[in-house]
């Protein structure tokens, strides 16, 4: 029980460390000049973020340069503008502590943000001092609505019924309520559910001024795909409009990276989207019977015939036929020999082709090992096998893979590793994150396979020589 | 007949199709765009693949030697290394650092270390079996055996499967090189190979057949170059 533990333990740790590793590669990938598409993480650091920015030190910044004013001043306008209400709380208390002018500077760069909300028109706003009085009374009055514990109340109000004056409450504090109305968008699995996801997604889509409609016949699937939406742009833009303090800000360091972002994406379910918004988890579901069936045909049908071809090769008393063999196993287990066959089977020889080809290649490669490891010894080749399983084991996995990958992509079979290839080529993180994980998966399955099969009595004396 | 070829002959054998393959490349390559590319990519494949060999070899004799009969931490840090490498297919991890390196000999370099932790793997495990199933056969002094019979009994007898490993190196490299660049990971500034013959379609399918026989036939020499003489 102890080993068993021991053993998923190992294996959880291990396809950690990968997930680390694959992530990294992609990464490191998508950064070549030459790479056409960007994944809209990749201006996040990779694993680990040292500044995290939230609404704060974001609102902070931009209250400073419209201070200062001149030529930064217009995109901080625009920066504060799309901050909207998240950056109340920090701007309208620290007008008092700038000079009459900068103020006024800052009030007005505010007045989108008064229209948005509905509490005031571009003409009562048109003047400084006036932009100061409204924002300074504004606060004054409202300050006790910019609470997470009222806004979370208005929400689930809004979700579980339509009045119009909860809308106006929700509205009236803007991208203050992002948090609570994106955790209340839920799951999407009843007709009472896509209409929640209506209440919820007209305020959204005001507070943050994106155009994504939930027409009124709109069906389950169609909610779900707005939910997703919603939760994408959370993740991509959530913690501009949320306060980074204390273990927050810890926590924010491991979270907002592109490692962070995509790990989210996977506990959300589904193993994340891909570019072309299909679930990763469905390509998977896809491409895992294409190479599962490679290699489990493949390994079956190959492992054996590596056995007798040895058994073969080792009775056989004439020194051509031996040659003749070691020259066949050698130039089959050449992984390029697949190329070969491609010249004259066309990519459209299918699956038969593919098994063929991988079952042969682990035969011969197979046979090489094992003529190679029972040359001096009087057992039989099939007691090799099992005794020489877990250095097998170790170095076949890759190897057998890779020949999958080439495979799939010469014959051009929906398989893992195809779908891996492609993904990591177009920089499509999620689709390659779950088609090698899935990948690495298999191959740390074998691995252990193969070490679970090692002849106890060898173990036991290997590790009392340990 | 039944004798098997003695490590000199086999030597001086693969040396000579060497310098035949060479010839018959150098002759070939006025002929036409492809067999340029062929003769070339033929140089790329041996300087490659002898580099990854030496450096593979370099990793893989001390680390899998000392994972099998040295400090515990050693065979643990190298099994999760060969854990955490060989759970990819090795296709995926070349293509990386190809995009990576910036130079093609680091790019090889790096292909060396790879190949060298599979093969350190393999001798590990193979010089522990072999401790296990004749642990008579070498000397030991106060439970530890002198490293001289270490290196001339064990080590010896266990660089069988290394030898293997070895001989599939340039196959390997050819292979990843042709899944590198069918899969469209193939760096734009990338010397020129023989991956874009064997792994992209080809007007003429000759330069294509001349690479993979060539690849067999490098494979078929390096097995038989280091073939044990006690091997029939």
């Amino acid at each position: 029980m102890r080993a068993a533990i021991r053993r998923l333990f190992g294996i959880a740790l291990t396809l950690i460390a990968v997930s680390v590793g694959m992530f990294w590669a992609s990464a490191s990938y998508a950064r070549r000049p030459s790479n056409q598409q960007r994944s809209p993480f990749a201006a996040f650091p990779v694993f680990f973020n040292p500044h995290p920015i939230g609404v704060r030190d974001l609102s902070s910044n931009a209250l400073r340069s419209i201070a200062r004013g001149g030529r930064p001043a217009v995109a901080a306008q625009i920066e504060l503008a799309r901050l909207g209400g998240a950056a109340l709380p920090y701007v309208l208390p620290a007008l008092d502590t700038l000079d009459p002018h900068s103020r006024e500077r800052v009030a007005l760069a505010l007045t989108p943000v008064a229209v948005r909300m509905e509490v005031a028109s571009p003409e009562e706003l048109a003047d400084g001092a006036q932009a100061v009085l409204f924002w300074t009374r504004f606060w004054q009055d409202r300050a006790i609505d910019f609470r997470a514990a009222s806004v979370r109340h208005l929400t689930s109000r809004l979700a579980e019924r339509s009045i119009a004056l909860r809308r106006e409450d929700l509205i009236h504090v803007d991208t203050f309520a992002l948090p609570a109305l994106i955790d209340a968008l839920g799951q999407v699995d009843t007709v009472d559910d896509v209409a929640r996801i209506q209440r919820l997604n007209s305020v959204l889509a005001h507070i943050t001024e994106l155009p994504v409609p939930c027409p009124p016949g709109a069906s389950i699937a169609d909610a779900r795909k707005i939910v997703e939406l919603w939760w994408d742009f959370w993740q991509l833009h959530g913690t501009e409009y949320s306060a980074l303090d204390g273990p927050r800000r810890l926590a924010a360091s491991f979270v907002e990276t592109q490692y962070g972002k995509w790990l989210a994406a996977v506990l959300r379910g589904g193993l994340g989207r891909t570019q072309s918004g299909e679930r990763a988890l469905d390509l998977v579901l896809q491409g895992l019977a294409t190479t599962s069936f490679l290699l489990f045909v493949g390994l079956g049908g190959g492992f054996p015939l590596g056995v007798a071809w040895t058994r073969f090769e080792r009775r056989s008393h004439r020194f051509a036929t031996r040659v003749a063999s070691a020259v066949a196993g050698t130039a089959l287990a050449a992984i390029p020999c697949a190329t070969f066959v491609r010249a004259s089977a066309g990519p459209n020889a299918g699956l038969l082709s593919a098994i063929a080809l991988v079952t042969i290649t682990t035969a011969a490669w197979v046979s090489r090992h094992l003529a190679r490891s029972t040359m001096s010894q009087s057992v039989s080749p099939i007691a090799a096998a099992f005794s020489v399983s877990a250095p097998l084991g170790a170095t076949y996995p890759p190897f057998v893979l890779s020949a999958i990958v080439l495979v799939e992509l010469i014959f051009q079979l929906p398989g893992l590793g195809r779908t891996a290839a492609l993904s990591l080529a177009s920089g499509d993180v999620n689709a390659w994150m779950a088609a090698s994980l899935s990948l690495a998966s298999a191959s740390l399955l074998l691995r252990h396979a193969a070490d679970l099969i090692r002849p106890r009595a060898i173990s036991s004396q290997i590790r009392g020589l340990r | 007949m039944n004798e098997p070829l003695s490590p000199k002959l086999r030597l001086a054998l693969a040396a000579v199709g060497a310098a035949l393959l060479v010839v018959l490349a150098t002759a070939l390559a006025p002929l036409s765009p492809g067999l340029q590319a062929y003769a070339r990519g033929l140089a790329f494949a041996v300087l490659a693949g002898l580099s990854i060999m030496a450096v593979a070899f370099l990793v893989a004799l001390p680390l899998g030697a000392l994972a099998a009969s040295g400090p515990r931490v050693i065979d643990w840090a190298l099994r999760f290394a060969c854990d955490l490498v060989g759970s990819l297919p090795t296709v995926f991890v070349a293509a990386v650092f190809w995009a990576g390196t910036s130079s093609t000999s680091s790019f090889v370099c790096a292909l060396g270390v790879l190949r060298g932790l599979e093969q350190a793997w393999l001798l590990r495990c193979e010089i522990v079996r072999l401790e296990a199933e004749d642990p008579e056969s070498v000397p030991r002094g106060l439970g530890r055996t002198p490293l001289v019979a270490f290196l001339r009994r064990r080590l010896s007898a266990a660089l069988g499967p290394l030898f293997v490993s070895a001989s599939f190196s340039v196959a390997w490299l050819m292979a990843l090189d042709a899944a590198v660049t069918q899969a469209g990971l193939r760096p734009p500034n990338a010397l020129s190979t023989w991956g874009p013959l064997l792994g992209a379609p080809h007007p003429s399918p000759l330069p294509a057949l001349l690479a993979a026989g060539s690849v067999v036939f490098l494979t078929v020499a390096l097995h038989a170059l280091f073939r044990p003489p006690s091997a029939a």
